[in-house]
């Protein structure tokens, strides 16, 4: 296949243009993080007592949209999808850092692209907890040694959802639509359980019809995703040149 | 239609969705933030201890051939993102030196809280290899089964601390 995109993995433009792109793309970034109210560590730390549940809906929207986006372009053909990194999974790891993580982002009121972005704003305490996650990660590199073997423990390769359930990574496009539909919905309605109907999120309501067609086309995408079976997204049979260990090694360790 | 300051969260999620779209396009990769804070440290830590630095098992990578850990695409999204930020808060009249805390903390407490919830991000972020966006949003998009993971217990961690800060936000 000789396809154009991703535009930096097959030549189309330079390493170099490539770095200069990520400024423009970072921009977006930081742009959205800010109006999606991500720079208040207040409204970041309230998500985990449902009294403003904007920071999980808006994580679903942008996974939605990117999982939409990058399946969807390689379902039409215009996307070398194995040209992509995908994400290793060294799962007992991960949860372990995940657990830790959510502690520090409780604790800390920020995560880091969200701190970077209160820095910009002038926030101290994002500055701070900036302070702070330089440390972590210099202890982290420092005495890597101590905990290197569990780092790259529990390897599973570049392992999806859909290889893990054993059905078509269509329907689970679908799957992951509705899961975030379910997951909105459910905490949307535990906030105005707890909290009552006057906080934060009421703000958006008057954008409600917005937001459901948005939702509606999702679902749409989603439906007609399901019909397509995993070998129109991807070409499980090749192995991308991104691997860390080879395939053929975790699946004959594997159980 | 004007969302004002505070963007409805479904078109905000959708437009950080396509910052993570476009980088898959352009560059065939994620976004990220926890990265190059990462090459941060390790540039720093470098200009001090130099062979120290370039013999770490975990640094050291970061010098291999000679390169320099701030050249890469991770720094570069970062700059965007200050300057991202910077504009909208501008834009919206946001731009003020503050300590944000809950209304039953002083600032000082507050700030040692955002330190040493630093520390813990900072430790875990490397641990899991990404954060919330490098790891959890491009993962999820890219329907990992380790980001997925990596996000459920983000929340599960976020819970069963939330009652022992609670006074830092409510």
């Amino acid at each position: 296949m000789d396809l154009a995109i991703p535009l930096a993995k097959t030549g189309v433009i330079s390493a170099a243009a490539n770095l200069w792109l990520a400024i423009p793309i970072g921009f977006i970034f930081g742009f959205a993080l800010f109006h999606a109210g991500f720079t208040d560590s207040r409204r970041i730390a309230w998500a985990f007592y449902f009294k403003d549940v904007g920071v999980p809906v808006v994580m679903f929207s942008a996974i939605v949209t990117g999982m939409v986006g990058l399946w969807g372009l390689s379902l039409i053909g215009v996307l070398d999808i194995t040209l992509v990194y995908m994400l290793p999974t060294y799962l007992v790891p991960m949860a372990v850092g995940g657990v830790l993580f959510g502690v520090g982002m409780v604790i800390g009121g920020y995560c880091p692209g969200t701190a970077i972005a209160a820095v910009a704003t002038g926030k101290i305490d994002g500055m701070v907890f900036i302070g702070g996650f330089l440390i972590g990660s210099l202890l982290f590199g420092d005495f890597f040694p101590v905990w290197g073997d569990f780092y790259n423990s529990d390897y599973l390769g570049a392992f999806r959802l859909d290889q893990w359930l054993g059905i078509g990574l269509g329907p689970t496009v679908l799957i992951i639509v509705l899961v975030a539909i379910a997951g909105t919905v459910s905490m949307i309605f535990v906030q105005d359980f707890v909290w009552g109907k006057k906080d934060t999120m009421t703000k958006s309501r008057p954008f409600m019809k917005l937001q459901g067609a948005l939702v509606a086309a999702a679902v749409a995408i989603g439906i007609i995703f399901a019909f397509f079976p995993t070998e129109s997204f991807i070409d499980d049979s090749v192995e991308t040149p991104f691997y860390i260990v080879p395939r053929a090694d975790v699946t004959e360790a594997a159980p | 239609m004007k969302f004002g300051t505070r963007w409805p969260p479904i078109p905000a999620g959708i437009l950080i969705g396509v910052s993570m779209l476009l980088a898959f396009v352009v560059a065939g990769r994620g976004i990220g933030a926890s990265g190059a804070m990462t090459r941060l440290v390790a540039w720093v830590q470098h200009g001090l201890f130099p062979a120290a630095t370039e013999q770490s098992a975990y640094f050291g990578r970061y010098f291999a051939a000679g390169a320099h850990p701030l050249n890469d695409y991770v720094v570069f999204l970062l700059v965007g993102l200050l300057i991202g930020a910077f504009i909208a808060a501008w834009r919206s009249g946001e731009l003020r030196l503050e300590v944000l805390r809950g209304p039953n903390i002083t600032a000082q407490n507050r700030l040692a809280l955002a330190l040493a919830g630093g520390v813990i991000s900072g430790f875990a972020a490397r641990l899991a290899r990404g954060c919330t966006s490098g790891q959890g949003l491009v993962g999820g998009a890219e329907l990992s089964v380790g980001a997925w993971a990596f996000l459920m217990c983000v929340f599960i961690g976020g819970w069963l601390v939330a009652w022992f800060v609670r006074k830092q936000w409510i």
